[in-house]
């Protein structure tokens, strides 16, 4: 028997009514060894999602029968199973929905196939992790030591406010991820603030200044047009 | 009721005719009490005529129903009010009544026929809001099944070249599929977003925004169209906060990029800058491109227009998609020559008010 064999496949389900889209899934999944199941509708997604656990689920927001938000919802109702959303340009109320509705990324019609398996990866490397908290993170030359409460840059502390330390904080236990405005400004200033968009603004350019190598061109927060921002690995 | 009514209604539609039915329905009530007065007193009469004016009401506008009020009033003091068969009324009594039926026939009128158009324009409203969200969900549809296949083409093109299995011409057909399906998507992008526009579908969604935060998402997604460009950004230090929509303003940006590209020679440096100007946030694409003919400069932002020397490659969709995306946000656009060569295009957003900041006391 060789490694590959022996080795347990990432199953992924794929959720898309346009046949088309789902065979293109299918090979471009398949050929990076994942095991696919496809259904073409909500109702047959959500029955093959009961039926057995998958690593990961690709949905497409646009579906004939329910909308794909509902089946989020109710796939997000028993499993914590990351779900990559499938969605068209233009849709940046959707995506909010969807990732205020526990969507783990979306990828934007049409999608390229390295995009899509690094937002896989990503997502499944997140899973992976699942609730280890580490004390300290590394990204680049950034040190969190989340339990000191303390930040360096290439070794140097970096001073940083108690906003600005939560809006961080927030961003890198959370990292590869998409975090929508509303979902930052509850978490970091309360649910009464969540439509304050520009104390995020403020904040996410001070932590740029503070901590990017190039505030001018970020590489640690990146901004998400009129959806949100992503802390990316570098 | 409401067939009859709307028969009734259509039968009734011009005005005149509708004066010609009050008129009608008067004289056929007064031949009516003319001989029904044998077995009641005439001040009887006066609920029959009422009963009239009301129905006139429910079919005819104001007007007619002001007239049948009035008539009627007449024609039951001349045929019925003691002394009988002329206008003049003796007794206090009769003279009371007089007065009171025109107020209650008049008032019953107006209120019945009010509560009609009241009723009419809650239809018309109905109807125009069924018909729009008929317009968009066709709308929406059509999206679907264009971008759908177009979307299919080129993720299947792109995982065609990222396998590595290609010989050298087979890589290159399939860059041009891959590049021809980009140019296509952007394409039904245009047409779709100025469909949008022209039907009045879009409601730009304002938030505080970082105008770099714009510019450099511009920048990224056209970066393709652009590349053979070199680009320069030029954003005021401590520019503030602007209230605009992000993905509007970003498309814009990058639709005035990508004309840029499009209209100028190859390696033609464009500018980005961004400074407020009085109350407004001032927006401008630069190149040092051939420039505009100066009887072109109020028609470049008109839909579908293209300048007669322009490069192929526009659709003359564009520029109005960006005047058109600007003005839902509240602001204008402007295109002129530049100084020493070259075309600049502006975006004039008002900016006047500026954000609420919470600031931390630590």
């Amino acid at each position: 028997m060789t490694a590959t064999e022996t080795t347990p496949q990432i199953s992924v389900m794929v959720i898309d009514d346009e046949p088309q889209i789902q065979r293109l899934l299918t090979i471009m999944l398949e050929s990076q060894g994942y095991r696919v199941t496809a259904a073409n509708s909500g109702k047959d997604g959500l029955a093959a999602t009961a039926q057995r656990r998958h690593d990961l689920i690709v949905l497409d927001l646009g579906l004939p029968d329910v909308s794909g938000l509902s089946v989020l919802k109710q796939i997000r109702e028993w499993t914590q199973t990351p779900v990559i959303i499938l969605t068209v340009q233009d849709a940046e109320a959707e995506k909010i929905e969807a990732l205020d509705s526990g969507a783990d990324d979306y990828v934007t019609k049409p999608f390229n196939s390295g995009e899509l398996l690094a937002r896989l990866r990503a997502a499944l490397r997140r899973a992976d992790k699942g609730k280890v908290e580490e004390p300290v993170l590394q990204f680049g030359n950034l040190t969190i030591n989340l339990a000191a409460r303390r930040v360096t840059r290439n070794g140097e502390p970096v001073k940083l406010t108690a906003t600005e330390y939560a809006l961080l904080k927030l961003f890198v236990q959370h990292a590869g991820k998409v975090l929508t405005h509303r979902h930052l400004l509850r978490e970091v200033w309360g649910p009464d603030q969540e439509n304050e968009t520009q104390y995020l603004r403020v904040y996410v350019q001070r932590l740029r200044d503070k901590l990017e190598a190039d505030p001018e061109s970020p590489a640690f927060f990146l901004t998400e047009p009129g959806v949100g921002y992503r802390f990316m690995e570098p | 009721m409401s067939l009859i009514e709307n028969r009734l209604t259509s039968l009734v539609g011009r005005p005149w005719r509708q004066y010609v039915l009050a008129f009608g329905l008067v004289c056929l009530v007064s031949t009516f009490d003319l001989w029904f007065q044998k077995w009641t007193g005439y001040q009887a009469l006066a609920l029959v005529y009422l009963l009239a004016v009301v129905l006139l009401a429910l079919v005819v506008g104001r007007g007619a129903t002001f007239f049948g009020a009035t008539l009627s009033a007449l024609g039951w003091n001349f045929l019925f009010v003691p002394p009988r068969f002329s206008f003049h009324v003796d007794n206090l009594y009769d003279k009371i009544m007089l007065t009171t039926y025109f107020v209650v026939a008049l008032t019953v009128g107006t209120l019945t026929a009010r509560l009609r158009t009241q009723h009419e324009t809650e239809m018309k409203t109905k109807l125009l809001q069924e018909s729009e969200r008929l317009g968009r969900t066709l709308l929406n549809s059509v999206s679907h099944e264009l971008r759908t296949p177009i979307a299919a083409i080129i993720s299947a093109a792109n995982g065609l070249h990222s396998s590595g299995a290609l010989a050298p011409a087979q890589e290159q057909l399939v860059t041009e599929i891959e590049s021809a399906g980009a140019r296509l998507n952007r394409v039904v992008q245009s047409l779709l977003s100025a469909a949008r526009l022209q039907a009045g579908q879009l409601k730009p969604k304002l938030d505080w925004c970082d105008v770099r935060d714009v510019v450099r998402a511009a920048l990224r997604e056209s970066s393709k169209v652009m590349a053979g460009h070199p680009t320069e950004t030029k954003i005021a230090p401590g520019l503030r906060l602007v209230r605009m929509d992000s993905v509007l303003m970003q498309q814009a940006l990058g639709n005035l990029l990508t004309n840029a590209a499009i209209h100028t020679p190859p390696k033609t440096a464009v500018e980005i800058s961004a400074r407020m100007e009085g109350t407004d946030l001032l927006l401008e694409v630069s190149d040092r491109g051939p420039g505009l003919p100066d009887r072109e400069m109020e028609r470049v932002f008109d839909l579908f227009h293209r300048a007669p020397n322009a490069r192929p490659g526009g659709t003359g969709l564009g520029l109005a998609i960006v005047k058109g995306f600007i003005e839902v946000q509240g602001g204008r656009v402007h295109a002129a020559n530049r100084a020493g060569g070259g075309a600049v295009f502006s975006i004039f957003l008002p900016a006047s008010e500026s954000p609420n900041l919470h600031e931390e006391t630590a």
